[in-house]
């Protein structure tokens, strides 16, 4: 198991402060956060790049914050994947061997099952500049696998690749999750990325430790105002605590001129912000009737064709905002693609409302 | 209209017409059989083979100390950085015999002295030749290899010691290889530089015929009592000793990008 436990570090004048995540066995944690949130930071202060103000690392129970670099067992697939051009794809796949003298019966085995998971067999003699984008990336995969790391941190690995490139590869990662163990440190600022291949997500914003746990969690309840932006919730609406009750709140919205009744606790006058993703928002013309105390709206919506999906913006004179919408293109398809459709309906469910303290 | 793309290449040949326009310069003054006699004189053969050794042990004694101070400059931060990076231009702000003359007051301190009688005599001497060659070529030196190992991205270096090599692992089989066509730049260039050396060499060793002749000091000894055809005979020696190593230089280099 793999722990950062009140870890605070420096680099020049950015501070990262009291972080707090573990992963264990088999697990992929998911680090996301706007550039500049201290993401690279902290991988830099697990690799040991960066001092430790306070805190611990522990890797298995150890604190490995002090250890040397090659002695603490991570793996480290970087943003650039950090291949050696001057050596073959085998020789960059034998590196870790030769570096700890290990013997062929020791590593062989291991090396050859990740060639083989990722059919790599065929490069084992090329040169590095001679690979493509979606090559490299394997080979800096099993390079940083082979080494039989307990922990890899992948720092923004499939930036680089085109969309199918980069799916296929989320799948090699998943399948090797799956085979091997792998224990994993994603470090990304895509949302997609980081909900297809973690089970647990961190979010970070300018240093800080916003919210962190379970993904689901994360991406249908953000903590905060900022995590709810970087998630990309557009729909938020300044709220009021009106009454406060065990278990649930009333939040007053003069915006949308509705009550809603939400989960959580706060005190009666808290300023809160309320929230819907744009895939909750429901569509009552296709069949989508609301149901008691959701908040039904009348306007006019555009229509965006996106491919797999449609996204909407939807402008009625009770909001002085656009709604954002998105729905699969079947849901969608009574709507005609480009212009302004008038006399529509929406709603949004109070089942599928967050809220956040307004910071 | 004249375009960008004709100015260049108009400057471009105008460097090559200048410095082709000196050497051929020299042809006025060449003579065969003075060349020839020239060439294969003792006190030639002596001056080449000096130069030669001189300038080979005085690289080797600067890649020695430039590749490590090159490699902290471009790796790490500490104290007095800032001081060593500025004390690197030393060399190129005075001159060379500035330096050898510099050289040549500290022999005559207690600390210069007691060096002299008691570790190695340098003032008139081989050892001389090689110390005012070291001295004028290590800034130049650290500076071209640190460039090198600034090229080197440091990641990876990081993932090398994430695969489980120590920092001196790492740093010979990912930095130097990685470094290598920097590194043998800045090895022919130094020693083109040292093998050049006239100033330093001048004030440290002097100008004994024989004992602390190298090539420049020849030309300028030749030049000295008006022996031109003498002087245009051994420039043509050195500037072929020079170009030849810098064209293998760019060869090997050229040859070495394409492994």
């Amino acid at each position: 198991m793999f722990e950062i436990e009140s870890l605070c570090t420096r680099n020049g004048c950015f501070s990262l402060e009291d972080i707090n995540l573990s992963i264990w066995e088999g697990e992929c944690h998911a680090i996301i956060g706007p550039s500049g949130s201290g993401k690279s930071t902290l991988l830099r202060a697990i690799l040991g790049l960066l001092p430790v103000m306070s805190g611990r690392i522990c890797l298995g129970g150890k604190d490995i914050h002090h250890w040397p670099m090659e002695h603490r067992c991570l793996g480290y697939v970087p943003q650039h994947l950090g291949l050696f051009t001057h050596l073959s794809v085998y020789d960059n796949l034998c590196y870790s061997a030769r570096a700890r003298r290990l013997a062929a019966v020791e590593f062989k085995p291991l090396l050859d099952r990740l060639i083989e998971m990722t059919d790599i067999g065929s490069l084992l003699n090329r040169r590095i500049d001679t690979l493509s984008g979606g090559e490299r990336q394997r080979v800096a995969l099993v390079r940083a696998l082979a080494a039989g790391p307990r922990l890899v941190l992948l720092d923004e690995p499939f930036t680089a690749l085109n969309e199918t490139l980069r799916r296929e590869l989320w799948w090699l990662v998943k399948a090797l999750q799956h085979e091997r163990g792998l224990s994993s440190l994603l470090i990304t600022h895509d949302m997609t990325e980081a909900y297809f291949l973690a089970e647990k997500i961190t979010v970070l914003i300018s240093g800080r430790q916003v919210q962190s746990g379970d993904k689901t969690t994360i991406y249908r309840a953000p903590g905060s105002l900022a995590a709810a932006r970087f998630l990309g919730v557009k729909n938020l609406f300044p709220a009021m605590v009106a009454e406060a009750a065990e278990g649930h709140i009333i939040a007053d919205c003069p915006m949308l001129k509705h009550r809603f009744r939400l989960g959580g606790r706060a005190p009666a006058g808290t300023a809160i912000c309320l929230g819907i993703r744009p895939e909750d928002v429901m569509l009552c013309d296709v069949g989508h009737p609301p149901l008691a105390g959701d908040c039904v709206l009348h306007g006019s919506i555009r229509v965006i064709d996106m491919g797999a999906a449609v996204a909407m913006h939807f402008h009625s004179s009770q909001v002085p905002s656009d709604i954002e919408l998105t729905a699969p293109r079947r849901a969608a398809r009574c709507f005609a693609i480009g212009n302004d459709q008038d006399c529509k309906t929406i709603s949004l469910p109070s089942a599928a409302m967050f809220w956040v303290r307004d910071e | 209209m004249i375009h960008l793309k004709h100015i260049s290449i108009g400057a471009c040949l105008a460097v090559l017409a200048i410095y082709g326009g000196l050497i051929l310069s020299l042809m006025w003054f060449l003579d065969a059989a003075m060349l020839r006699e020239t060439l294969f004189s003792d006190r030639t053969q002596f001056s080449v083979n000096l130069s030669l050794l001189a300038a080979t042990t005085a690289t080797a004694l600067t890649l020695l100390l430039a590749t490590p101070a090159a490699y902290g400059l471009s790796r790490y931060k500490f104290w007095g950085k800032e001081a060593v990076e500025t004390v690197l231009e030393f060399p190129i702000i005075i001159s060379p015999a500035a330096l050898g003359a510099i050289l040549l007051i500290f022999f005559n301190n207690p600390l210069g002295t007691w060096l002299q009688h008691n570790v190695i005599y340098f003032v008139f001497t081989f050892a001389g030749i090689v110390l005012a060659q070291f001295v004028t070529t290590l800034g130049l030196a650290v500076r071209m290899l640190k460039t090198a190992f600034e090229e080197v991205p440091i990641e990876l270096e990081t993932v090398a010691r994430t695969l489980g090599g120590s920092p001196s692992y790492v740093f010979f089989t990912v930095t130097l290889p990685l470094a290598r066509n920097g590194l043998i730049a800045a090895f022919i260039l130094t020693w083109a530089k040292a093998l050049g050396e006239f100033g330093a060499t001048l004030m440290v060793a002097g100008s004994m015929a024989m004992r602390t002749e190298t090539l420049p000091i020849a030309i300028f000894m030749r030049l000295s009592s008006a022996d031109i055809e003498g002087t245009v005979a051994l420039i043509f020696i050195l500037a072929g000793i020079g170009l030849a190593s810098l064209y293998a230089a760019r060869c090997l280099l050229r040859r070495s990008r394409h492994v």
